[in-house]
């Protein structure tokens, strides 16, 4: 099972285990010796292939900040059940359709525009209650088939977004 | 503890012609090891592409912990079986780590007659999953079988240890507590559809795994009502409907990932405390058991270097270093656990047969686990030896081999001929783990000397029947028993019947033993207890 | 210098300002004896400067930026928390309220003590056309220009007669937008319309003026400082023309363009034109430098400058502690001539952005800060370990200012204070300010306002080398939790064996 790290512009896939002593870097047909060791002053000894430099760490999230040879990188994580859903749930998370029967109060986005995950598409209203839907992914609104003030049914297709390319 | 003084000259010709033998008998099994798991018409490597379905090595690898070892049992089952077609008994077992946890793998093989179960199958399944009863081990099966082979059904339904035995034995495990997950990669029908519904969790994959008692054709031809496969018994019909499977997955990367999730989940055991300290690399290098081990069956050689390359440090505190010398008996350390060994160095005798016995009390008495090292021809035979009663001095022994309580280990390491295989633990004994070299033979007695005694009974008929026969009438009916005894006599023909958990290139006994250990301390160990010994 | 003094007119000094420059004013007042007090916005809550205040105020507003932008609300604050029996002193930093004539005029207004020029000092100089104006008048060089109020209907036969290349510029305008060069006369007209219509569109007021284009400009500037009994003395240039969208990255002194000549002629030019005021404050006065050696008067801010540090350490001057006296109506007490320079000083700004992406803010926690020590290395930041870099406010996270015998050494000593500088959580432009200082060009000192666009491959990342690529991935495996827990979960025996296979 590999997990991956995105670096700038790269995925890589990786695994880790512990040897008799240290651990190994796996990569691709590689197993790298690898080490890591905590100083008192926060900054860590991070040994590779035998050789050991001193780094600083810090972790926020997902994301895994290393300060190596004078300059600072950022490095962030995709668990592979987190990456293996994602590619499952691509094509179903395209289609965004309605949770319940309702009407349409406002639309936040429009087709061609850029979303991010989190972000509302459009609020409505259902049983007196608003509900905002929100975009299960970044990307791109392909297409909005509701206007303001429209009814629609349970399921009723509201918006879809571009099909993302996967890895 | 102290170091054995190897004797071996490695630079001698004897070393070196046994070194060269032993070595390509080590190469013939990988040869062979290479073929049971990779070597496989084209068509059905095709069939599998054309299905989106893994190897079951591609499987494996994406199951098991990167880096870490795998344990592989009974590769060569039914090497010697049905033309040699079912490589591997169509099935994958084996013992490895997945998210840090000791489980026993059982992985159908797809690409060998579609996974179909066959007599040797059902063994090596039932067997496997009788190690993870005794040791307590998880398990993880990735299940992708099209069923019994029906032509052979008559040696794999019935009997006890047949197939019903794998469900019995996955219920067992439940019962004790011993968690289980099925990964659905293919279809699981009839019998094989309880292997992911006996499990505790189940995964399965959407498009290529399914679950049902009888398939389309079947239900079909039995109702009448016609389906679809997904509707039969599909990933979503069963993880959202029957609630027979639990974790959908879209492909067989994820139900993997979610498999290995869930063992993520299982309670890491507390092993049995028994005598330990850090492990030692062994001082003699285990490579030299090439040259140690002689190229003629009937040929004795010192078990001591065998320990030498096999324990921590070479260390060996030996017990009784005077008495029943045939016997070595003594302790040891292996990866730090602290073990009994008993090794054969030559024919029991009385005293020999004592020695052990007494050895073996002591190993229960302190809880230290026991190796046994075969090279056996048996117990002494004779007047002189009856009347010293060596019968019952043998019967004390194999008391002591059934009754113990802690674990045994067996290595055949050379010959096992006879009564001895029973009083060195023979497969019988219930060791946990049985593990032969390439050059080891087994049968109730040497192959010549079988083959002459078969060749004695021919020949005295035929003398009865006033006719005498010339040499190479004799050599006619001698030489045909002879090969098909030396046949049946193998490694390959043990391992083939699973008489052993696999064939063992000798250096990788270290390894193998240890992780064998080191399952086999999932368990507590008992007091002891015997029968009546004859005295 | 003569730093203390025996009788303070203020016991208190506060900071309307934020960030490094809250805190480097606070250093000074409180090494000069005085308390120091800091107004802040509650994203501000735990930065260090509210942390070493003897006081801090929260100050709210629209937006945070707001909040800092509100004399009124200020002034009251002071009043009602700090004023009393105490006299105090406000210090503007830079930007926010530091160059705005009616603040300063309500400071004193409400009887507190501004650190700074008189306001009609402010409003003289703070507009450019007027500033250039005056300074045009008092005979100090400007580009030759063109307003086209001046005279409309002439505008065009002006504008050919300052020559080409010509730029053109909105009177309303700012940020570049709307400004076109013209290199070919025969498309003035053409592109004055052009010209026009952008600037209505983006500022509604198509209002233009044009001046002489300086090809390949440098930007040098000179501090001054001026007492309020009309001494006026010059402390020398900084070179800041490593500049990306306006905004310096790197200034140092002294310019590695000037001549002892040109610089005591540029120097002694910004003096005349701060005397010509009657200068109050500490102030600086720009030029456009042109690779011919001559310049013109480009703009004077009436303030303390982000890049006075560099000054601070060739003169030996703390210019905080200068404004102070000089507020407080002390003399400046020496001459020009008691001024000498020593070395060479850089100063490097780290700011949250990403060069690679065409210099985009970025944000983020501050996870890890180790700013760099050392002989001749000076850190003057405004972010602490634990805090957040947010979009509400400039992206300068803190100023690397390092001193060396000279420029060669500077920028060796600059080099390993960058290398050591730890900043995790938020990317910064570390590695780029790096790429910069290895550079070839700038090593040559050949610098002008468009070198970053000259020298694409500066602010571009190039590729890692493979080795640290394992190296990044090691660390980061080694410190992600699922990856390690499942590695330390493996028994010790298991571990030991590797991937051995029977």
């Amino acid at each position: 099972m590999q997990h991956v790290f995105k670096l700038g512009e790269h995925e890589y896939q990786v695994a880790l285990s512990r040897a008799r002593q240290g651990y190994r870097l796996h990569l691709g047909e590689r197993s790298i010796p690898v080490n890591l060791h905590r100083e008192d002053d926060g900054s860590a000894r991070l040994t590779v292939n035998g050789v050991s430099e001193r780094v600083h760490l810090a972790v926020r999230g997902d994301e895994v900040f290393v300060h190596l040879d004078g300059a600072s990188h950022t490095l962030r994580y995709v668990h592979p059940l987190v990456r293996l859903a994602r590619q499952r749930h691509a094509a179903a998370e395209d289609e965004i359709r309605a949770p319940m029967p309702g009407s349409v109060v406002a639309l936040a986005v429009q087709a061609g525009q850029s979303v991010t995950q989190g972000q509302t598409l459009l609020v409505m209203e259902s049983m007196k209650m608003e509900t905002t839907i929100i975009a299960p992914r970044d990307g791109v609104v392909e297409a909005v088939q509701v206007e303001k003030g429209q009814t629609f049914d349970r399921d009723a297709l509201l918006l879809t977004l571009a099909p993302e390319k996967t890895a | 503890m102290r170091r054995i003084a190897s004797r071996l000259n490695t630079a001698s010709a004897e070393f070196r012609a046994n070194a060269e033998h032993h070595r390509r008998l080590a190469a013939e099994l990988k040869d062979k090891q290479r073929a049971a798991r990779f070597a496989r018409p084209q068509r059905d490597l095709e069939r599998l592409r054309s299905q989106n379905k893994l190897s079951v090595r591609e499987r494996l690898d994406l199951l098991l912990d990167p880096g870490t070892p795998f344990l592989e049992l009974s590769t060569l089952a039914a090497c010697e079986a049905y033309g040699g077609e079912v490589p591997g008994a169509a099935c994958v077992t084996g013992i490895g780590i997945v998210s840090g946890r000791e489980v026993l793998v059982n992985a159908g093989d797809a690409s060998v007659k579609g996974g179909a179960w066959y007599p040797l199958t059902v063994k090596k399944t039932v067997r496997a999953l009788d190690i993870a009863i005794e040791n307590r081990l998880p398990v993880v099966h990735l299940c992708d079988s099209a069923g019994g082979f029906l032509p052979l059904q008559a040696e794999l339904f019935a009997d006890k240890y047949y197939a019903g035995r794998i469900f019995r034995n996955q219920c067992l495990l439940s019962k004790l507590g011993i968690p289980q997950v099925a990964v659905v990669l293919g279809h699981c029908t009839a019998g094989g559809a309880y292997v992911p519904a006996l499990s505790d969790y189940n995964v399965i994959v959407r498009g290529t795994g399914a679950i049902f008692l009888a398939g389309p054709p079947l239900v079909k031809a039995a109702t009448g009502e016609e389906n679809t496969v997904d509707e039969l018994g599909g990933c979503d019909m069963h993880t959202s409907v029957s609630g027979t499977a639990d974790y959908p997955a879209s492909s067989e990367e994820e139900a993997i990932a979610i498999a290995r999730d869930i063992v993520g989940q299982f309670k890491r055991p507390q092993k049995t405390a028994i005598e330990w300290q850090p492990p030692e690399d062994p001082y003699y290098d285990p490579a030299e058991l090439y040259g140690i081990l002689p190229r003629d069956i009937k040929q004795q050689f010192d078990m001591h270097e065998v320990i030498a390359r096999i324990v921590d440090g070479s260390r060996f505190h030996e017990y009784q270093p005077n008495y029943g010398k045939t016997l070595v008996c003594g302790y040891a350390h292996l990866w730090g656990y602290k073990i009994g060994i008993l090794a054969n160095n030559g024919v029991l005798f009385n005293d020999s047969a004592l020695k052990g016995t007494h050895f073996i009390e002591l190993c229960n008495q302190n809880k230290t686990p026991i190796l046994f090292l075969q090279n056996i021809t048996g117990f002494m035979v004779g007047r002189e030896y009856e009347r010293r009663g060596i019968t019952k001095d043998g019967a004390k022994m194999i008391m002591a081999v059934s009754c113990s309580e802690v674990p045994k280990f067996t290595v055949m390491c050379h010959g096992s001929f006879g009564a001895g295989n029973y009083g060195m633990s023979g497969r019988a004994f219930d060791s946990r783990f049985l593990f032969s070299w390439p050059n080891h033979q087994i049968a109730v007695m040497g192959a010549e000397q079988a083959a002459n005694t078969l060749a004695d009974v021919k020949i005295r008929q035929l003398q009865r029947q006033g006719r005498t026969l010339t040499p190479a009438e004799i050599a006619a009916i001698r030489e045909p028993v002879l090969a098909e005894f030396q046949r049946k006599s193998s490694a390959y023909w043990s391992t083939s019947e699973i008489w052993d958990d696999g064939v063992l290139d000798p250096p990788d006994t270290r390894p193998a033993l240890g992780i064998a250990l080191s399952c086999a301390l999932n368990v507590p160990i008992g007091d002891p207890r015997y029968g009546i010994f004859r005295m | 210098m003569n730093l203390k003094l025996s009788r303070w007119p203020f016991d208190t000094v506060l900071v309307a300002n934020r960030g490094e420059i809250a805190l480097r004013v606070l250093r000074t007042v409180k090494k000069l004896g005085l308390k120091g007090a800091v107004v802040y916005h509650a994203l501000d809550r735990h930065a260090p400067a509210v942390r070493l205040a003897d006081r801090a105020i929260e100050i709210t507003g629209a937006t945070p930026v707001a909040a800092y932008l509100d004399g009124a609300q200020i002034i009251a604050a002071v009043q009602s928390c700090v004023a009393g029996d105490r006299t105090v002193a406000i210090h503007p930093g830079y930007g926010f309220l530091s160059e705005n004539a009616a603040f300063a005029r309500a400071v004193e207004a409400a009887g507190l003590i501004f650190v700074g020029p008189r306001p009609e000092q402010i409003e003289r100089m703070g507009d450019k056309v007027r500033a250039r104006g005056f300074v045009h008048q008092a005979g100090f060089p400007v580009a030759p220009s063109a307003v086209e109020d001046d005279d409309p209907a002439t505008f065009v036969a002006r504008a050919r007669a300052v020559g080409a290349p010509l730029l053109i510029k909105p009177s309303a305008g700012g940020g570049g937008k709307g400004m076109r060069i013209v290199r070919d006369l025969a498309r003035l007209e053409s592109e004055i319309e052009r010209a026009r219509s952008e600037a209505s569109r983006s500022f509604g007021d198509g209002r233009l003026y044009v001046e002489r284009y300086v090809e390949n400009p440098r930007h040098i500037e000179v501090q001054v400082l001026g007492d309020a009994h009309g001494h006026v003395l010059h402390l020398y240039e900084r070179e800041c023309s490593v500049q990306r969208r306006f905004q310096k990255i790197v200034e140092e002194t002294p310019s590695p363009a000037l001549t002892p000549e040109l610089r005591e002629k540029i120097c002694e030019t910004a003096a005349g034109i701060a005397r010509a005021v009657g200068y109050r404050n500490a102030g600086t006065v720009e030029f456009i430098f042109g690779q011919g050696g001559e310049f013109y008067f480009l703009e004077m801010n009436t303030r303390l400058q982000v890049e006075h540090p560099v000054t601070e350490q060739i003169t030996g001057l703390d210019l905080v502690a200068e404004q102070l006296r000089i507020a407080a109506g002390e003399e400046l007490g020496y001459a020009q001539a008691d001024l000498v320079t020593r070395g060479h000083a850089i100063e490097l700004r780290l700011y949250a952005e990403d060069p690679a992406r065409g210099y985009a803010p970025t944000t983020g926690p501050i996870l890890r800060l180790i700013p760099p020590q050392g002989e001749g290395v000076r850190w003057d930041g405004g972010v602490a370990e634990g805090g957040e870099v947010t979009s509400a406010f400039d992206p300068m996270l803190a100023k690397l200012i390092v001193h060396a015998d000279d420029r060669a050494q500077a920028i060796v000593r600059a080099r390993r204070a960058l290398a050591e500088t730890v900043l995790l959580g938020c990317k910064t432009n570390a590695a780029f300010l790096g790429r910069l200082l290895r550079h070839p060009a700038f090593e040559r000192g050949e610098i002008h306002t468009g070198f970053l666009d000259a020298h694409p491959e500066i602010a571009a990342e190039p590729p890692l080398a493979e080795a640290t690529v394992h190296k990044l991935l090691a660390a980061a495996a080694l410190s992600t939790r699922p990856l390690r827990d499942v590695a330390d979960a493996v028994p010790d025996l298991y571990a030991a064996l590797g991937a051995w296979r029977n």
